[in-house]
C-alpha cells in the first residue's frame, strides 16, 4: 500500500516533492516515522493531496516548520506528513489597508522583513521566528511577550483559507478588518493543531512600526514582591507593549541578576517610553526593587525563551493559564514543590495575561516518578485557581503519565461534535489533540 | 413551523407561568407586538410567547420545554438590532434576558467583570467608571443596547479602529445550550483547553444558544482624549485624509467621517458645531498617555492640511468633545429633521478604496430617485450608507432595498464584507453568497449542527434562503415569512 501511496503523491506533485525512506528523519515524531512526507506548491496540490490521502484513508499531519511538532500526543498513526513550505509567498500588502495576506508557509521573520520595508509589522511575536510559519503560528496559537497589549492570532486573523478533510478550499472571514458576516471561522482553526482543516493561506491586521521601543527589567527582592510590582504595573497609567515575570533562573538567562524580574516594554514616541520608564522606576521603589539598563536587542525573543535557557537539560515544560494575580503564587508553590522533590526549575510569565511557562530540569531520567508527581502538583496549582495547565513539551515517557491536556469538561461534548462535523473520517492529525481529538 | 393554535397555546402558558412566575411570561397578541421586530422595522413577525427569565436555569427550563413542544425559539436583549436577527420564527418563544441584567462580579486587579446578558452596555462603563475602567467595545446604541446582544452580533463601535470589537473583550461565557445544558464556554483566564469555542459563539447571531453569563475585559480608562474635527471641501480630500494618517504610523482610536447631508441633519437637530457647508468632515480621536498627546495631534493635523483639509480644530475641553461625539453619535436620529425615514446600510470595504466606493454609492442611490448620508467609521472601513425615503410614497422602499443590494454588491466586489458591525441575520442571509462560496457555507452549517443540531435556536438566519446558494439575484425578494402572510414589510 505505502508505495500506491507514494506513486499518487508523486503523480500531483512530481517525485522531487515527495520524501520517503531516510529522507523522513525530520518528521520522525517521538518514533514514528511516517510513511511519506509530501510537499505540494500549490492550494490546488494541497486539495489534491488530501483527495489521494482521504482515498486510501491515510491519516495528514500538516507540517509548517516543525516547531510545535513536538506538542500534543502522537498522532494515533503518523501516516502522511503534509509539509507546507513550498506555499511560501506573500500575496497582498497594501500598506494603506493595514492589512496583508500570505500563504501558510511563509515564515514569521520573512514576513516581518517585508512588511518592515513598508514600516508596518505583523504584532505577534512567537518564538523560532526564522522557522515558525503562518500556517503553523495559527494551528498552535503561539505567541510572545507583546500578546499583554497586542494580543493574540484571534486578534489579529481577519481572514484564513483552509483545506479540508474533504479537499475542498474553504474560506473564513475576509480582507477587512472588521466583518461579522457569516460564523467566525478564522477563530475555529486557531489553536485547533491540525486538526480540523489545513490553513494554506491567511489574511491579518496590521501595525505601524512605533517610532522607538525599550525593555527596562525591575529587579526585585523575591518572587512575591515581583507579583506585588506587577499588580501596580497593571493598575497604574502605564501602557506596557509587554509584561514579563521571571524568577532567578530565567532572568540569569536574560543577563538580569536578582530573585526575581519583571520586564517591562514600552513603543510609542520616545517622550512616551521615558515617561513611563520614570514612572516605572518610582513603582519599582515602592516595592523595594529598582529598574535597570534596557534589554538589547532581541530582547523578546529571548524572553519567549528565558525559562527554557535557563535549564538546558529540561525534562518537560508545562503551560500553565491562570488569573494575573496567581502569578507570583503560582510559580513560588510550583518552584517549592519541584524543590521538595530535588528537582529544578525555571519559570516565566507573561505575567499580565497570566500565561506562565515553567521549565523542570531534570538531570536524570530515571526520576519518571518524581517529574510525574511535580507537573501533576503544578497542574494541581493551577486548577486549584480556575486554570489550566498543558504538558507543552516532554518525553513520550513523561506522556504516559501526566495527561498533556486539561479536561475539558462540559464544552468537550461541543468540541467532539465540530471535530466530527468537520473531519468525519478522522484524517486530520487524529489523537494528537485534546480529548483524543 | 405554525404558530400555535389557541388551544396549544392555553395549555402552555400554565407551563410557562410555572417556569417563570405569571408576570414574566406574555402570550396576548397586542402586548406581543412589541417584540414583533427589532432595529430594522422592515421585518416583522409575532411570537406565541415572549418570557422573561431571570436565571440561566429558567431560560434551560424554557428551552428544554421548547425543545419537548418542537417550538422555536430565539433571545432578545433590547431589540437595537438592526437585521432582523432577534425576530421570532413563525410563533415560537422569544426570550427578553432584560431581566438578567445584573454585574456579578467585577475584578479589578485582574481587569475582568463577569455580567448578565441583560446588562446594557454602557451600565458596566458606569459601574467601574469610579475605580478608573471601562469597557471597551461602544456601539452607537451602547444607551440602550445589551451586552448579550453584542455578544450575538460582535458589536464595534467607533473606538474598534484601537480596541477591536466585542470578540477580542470576551474570555468566557455561560451559556444555555439548543438542547438546554448549561455549560461554561471559556473562562477567566486567557487560555482555556481546546477549540475557541467562545470565539465562534461570539457574533453567531443567537443560532449557537444563549449566554447567560458573559466574562469581559475591563480596561483600564485612557490617561488623556484629544479629538480632533478636519473639516473638507471635498469627499475624496476627506477619504485620502484617513489613509494619509494610517501611512504616518498612527492608530487613533476612532476615525469618523461625517457627509454634508448628515452634518446639515445633526446641526439642525442639535447645533454641535460642524461647519453646515462642509462637504465631509473627519473626528478623529487619540488617546493614551498625556505624555506625547500633543505630538500625536499635530501629526494628525499635518496629514489632514497635507490632504487638503479647509480647517482643523482639536477640541478644547471635554464639554466641546461631548458636544462633536453627540453629533455622530446621535446622526441617525437627526435624520428624522431631513427625511420621513431612512434606512441604515453597513458594509465594510479595504480603506484604501473609500474615495471610489463612496462615489459610486451615492450614484447608486441617485440612480434610484433617493438620498444618501453617510456617517461611519472610515478607519476600519465600515461604511454606514443611510438611504432616506418617504414609506408614503408607492415603491420608494422596494427602491431602497435595490440600492441597498446593490451597495452590499459593491462592498463585496472591491474585497470588503457585506456586514461590519450590523449582522446578517434576516436582512441579508440572501447576500451571503457574494463573499462565500457554497462550500464556505457548508463549513459554517456544520459548524451550526455541531451546536444547534434540531435548528430550533433562532431558525432561518444568515443562511440564503435560496436552494441553490449559486445564483442570488439582486433585489429584494419575500422572506418566506412574509411569502407566507405571517411578517409584513413596513
Amino acid at each position: 500500500m505505502p508505495s500506491t501511496l507514494v506513486e499518487k503523491l508523486a503523480a500531483v506533485v512530481g517525485p522531487d516533492h515527495v520524501a520517503t525512506g531516510v529522507a523522513l528523519s525530520p518528521y520522525v515524531i517521538e518514533g514514528r516515522t511516517p510513511e511519506a512526507a509530501v510537499f505540494p506548491g500549490t492550494v490546488d496540490d494541497v486539495r489534491a493531496v488530501l483527495g489521494v490521502a482521504a482515498a486510501l484513508a491515510v491519516p495528514v499531519v500538516p507540517w509548517g516548520g516543525g516547531t510545535a511538532a513536538g506538542v500534543g500526543m502522537p498522532t494515533t498513526w503518523s501516516g502522511l506528513v503534509l509539509g507546507l513550505g513550498r506555499l511560501n509567498r506573500i500575496l497582498e500588502h497594501e500598506p494603506g489597508d493595514l492589512t496583508v495576506t500570505a500563504e501558510a508557509g511563509v515564515t514569521i521573520a520573512q514576513l516581518q522583513a517585508a512588511l518592515g520595508a513598508k514600516g508596518q509589522w505583523l504584532s505577534l511575536d512567537p518564538p523560532d521566528a526564522d522557522r515558525a510559519t503562518v500556517g503553523g503560528v495559527i494551528a498552535a496559537n503561539a505567541s510572545g511577550p507583546r500578546r499583554h497589549l497586542y494580543g493574540t492570532a484571534r486578534d489579529l486573523l481577519i481572514g484564513v483559507s483552509v483545506v479540508t478533510a474533504e479537499g475542498e478550499v474553504v474560506r473564513g472571514g475576509g480582507k477587512v478588518v472588521k466583518n461579522v458576516a457569516g460564523y467566525d471561522l478564522p477563530k475555529l482553526y486557531i489553536g485547533s493543531y491540525g486538526t480540523l482543516g489545513i490553513v494554506v493561506e491567511a489574511t491579518f491586521k496590521l501595525r505601524p512600526r512605533p517610532d522607538d521601543e525599550r525593555f527596562v527589567p525591575v529587579m526585585l527582592s523575591s518572587v512575591k514582591d515581583a507579583g506585588a510590582a506587577l499588580r501596580s504595573v497593571m493598575g497604574s497609567d502605564l501602557v506596557p507593549t509587554v509584561l514579563e515575570l521571571l524568577d532567578a533562573d530565567a532572568a540569569r538567562a536574560l543577563g538580569v541578576t536578582a530573585a526575581a524580574a519583571l520586564v517591562v516594554g514600552f513603543d510609542g514616541l520616545t517622550e512616551q517610553i521615558d515617561w513611563q520608564a520614570t514612572e516605572l522606576a518610582r513603582i519599582a521603589a515602592a516595592h523595594g526593587g529598582r529598574t535597570g539598563a534596557a534589554l538589547g536587542g532581541g530582547a523578546t525573543a529571548r524572553l519567549a525563551t528565558a525559562a527554557r535557557d535557563a535549564c538546558p537539560a529540561a525534562a518537560s515544560v508545562m503551560r500553565l493559564s491562570v488569573l494575573p494575580t496567581q502569578v507570583a503564587e503560582t510559580i513560588e508553590h510550583g518552584g517549592a514543590a519541584a524543590k521538595a522533590r530535588g528537582l529544578t526549575s525555571a519559570w516565566s510569565a507573561h505575567a499580565g495575561v497570566g500565561v506562565v511557562t515553567a521549565v523542570l530540569a531534570a538531570p536524570d531520567v530515571a526520576r519518571a516518578t518524581d517529574i510525574a508527581a511535580v507537573l501533576g502538583e503544578w497542574r494541581g496549582v493551577a486548577r486549584a485557581g480556575g486554570g489550566f495547565a498543558t504538558l507543552e513539551w516532554a518525553p513520550l515517557a513523561v506522556k504516559a503519565s501526566v495527561p498533556v491536556w486539561d479536561d475539558l469538561g462540559a464544552a468537550g461534548r461541543v468540541m467532539q461534535r465540530i471535530k466530527a462535523e468537520l473531519d468525519p473520517n478522522n484524517l486530520l492529525n487524529p489523537g494528537r489533540f485534546v480529548g483524543g481529538m | 413551523m405554525a404558530p400555535l393554535s389557541n388551544d396549544r397555546k392555553r395549555a402552555l402558558r400554565p407551563e410557562l407561568d410555572a417556569l417563570v412566575g405569571t408576570d414574566g411570561v406574555l402570550s396576548d397578541p397586542d402586548e406581543l407586538l412589541v417584540y414583533e421586530s427589532d432595529g430594522l422595522t422592515l421585518f416583522r413577525a409575532l411570537a406565541d410567547f415572549v418570557v422573561f427569565p431571570r436565571s440561566a436555569e429558567q431560560v434551560a427550563a424554557v428551552v428544554k420545554l421548547a425543545n419537548r413542544e418542537d417550538l422555536p425559539f430565539v433571545a432578545r436583549g433590547a431589540g437595537t438590532g438592526l437585521s432582523g436577527g432577534c425576530l421570532p420564527a413563525e410563533g415560537g418563544i422569544v426570550l427578553s434576558l432584560m431581566r438578567m441584567n445584573r454585574v456579578l462580579e467585577v475584578d479589578y486587579d485582574n481587569q475582568i467583570a463577569v455580567v448578565e446578558p441583560g446588562l446594557v452596555n454602557l451600565h458596566l462603563s458606569w459601574r467601574v467608571g469610579p475605580q478608573g475602567y471601562y469597557y471597551a467595545p461602544d456601539p452607537s446604541s451602547q444607551q440602550a443596547c445589551t451586552i448579550g446582544g453584542n455578544i450575538a452580533n460582535n458589536s464595534g463601535g467607533p473606538h474598534t479602529l484601537k480596541y477591536g470589537v466585542t470578540t477580542n473583550h470576551v474570555l468566557g461565557l455561560e451559556v444555555v445550550m439548543p438542547d438546554g445544558e448549561i455549560l461554561w464556554l471559556g473562562g477567566k483566564t486567557r487560555e482555556t483547553p481546546g477549540y475557541d469555542v467562545t470565539g465562534v459563539f461570539v457574533g453567531s447571531e443567537g443560532t449557537f444558544g444563549i449566554a447567560t453569563k458573559i466574562v469581559v475585559r475591563i480596561l483600564k480608562k485612557p490617561q488623556a482624549v484629544k479629538t480632533v474635527l478636519a473639516v473638507f471641501d471635498q469627499v475624496e480630500h476627506a477619504s485620502a485624509a484617513v489613509s494619509e494618517i494610517i501611512a504616518r504610523g498612527l492608530v487613533p482610536a476612532a476615525i469618523e467621517m461625517i457627509d454634508h447631508l448628515t452634518i446639515q441633519a445633526v446641526e439642525d437637530a442639535f447645533g454641535c458645531g460642524y461647519p453646515r457647508d462642509a462637504a465631509a468632515a473627519l473626528l478623529i480621536e487619540v488617546d493614551g498617555l498625556a505624555v506625547g498627546m500633543d505630538a500625536q495631534t499635530e501629526r494628525i493635523v499635518a496629514a489632514c492640511r497635507e490632504r487638503g483639509a479647509r480647517d482643523t480644530r482639536v477640541a478644547r475641553d471635554e464639554a466641546e468633545r461631548q458636544l462633536l461625539w453627540k453629533g455622530r453619535k446621535s446622526a441617525f436620529g437627526a435624520y428624522g429633521r431631513v427625511s420621513p425615514a431612512y434606512m441604515v446600510m453597513d458594509g465594510v470595504i479595504p480603506r484604501t478604496k473609500l474615495p471610489y466606493v463612496l462615489g459610486r454609492v451615492n450614484e447608486i442611490v441617485a440612480a434610484y430617485g433617493l438620498r444618501v448620508g453617510n456617517v461611519f467609521h472610515a478607519g476600519d472601513g465600515n461604511l454606514h450608507p443611510n438611504i432616506l425615503y418617504d414609506p408614503r410614497k408607492p415603491g420608494e422602499e422596494a427602491r431602497v432595498v435595490q440600492a441597498g443590494a446593490e451597495i452590499m454588491k459593491l462592498c463585496a466586489d472591491v474585497g470588503g464584507s457585506i456586514s461590519g458591525e450590523h449582522g446578517i441575520g434576516l436582512e441579508k442571509a440572501d447576500f451571503m453568497p457574494f463573499i462565500f462560496s457554497a462550500a464556505d457555507l457548508g463549513v459554517m452549517a456544520r459548524l451550526k449542527r455541531a451546536f444547534n443540531p434540531t435548528n430550533l435556536c433562532n431558525p432561518g438566519k444568515i443562511f440564503p434562503t435560496k436552494k441553490s446558494c449559486g445564483e442570488v439575484a439582486v433585489g429584494y425578494r419575500p422572506h418566506p415569512i412574509e411569502a407566507k402572510g405571517l411578517a409584513q414589510r413596513f
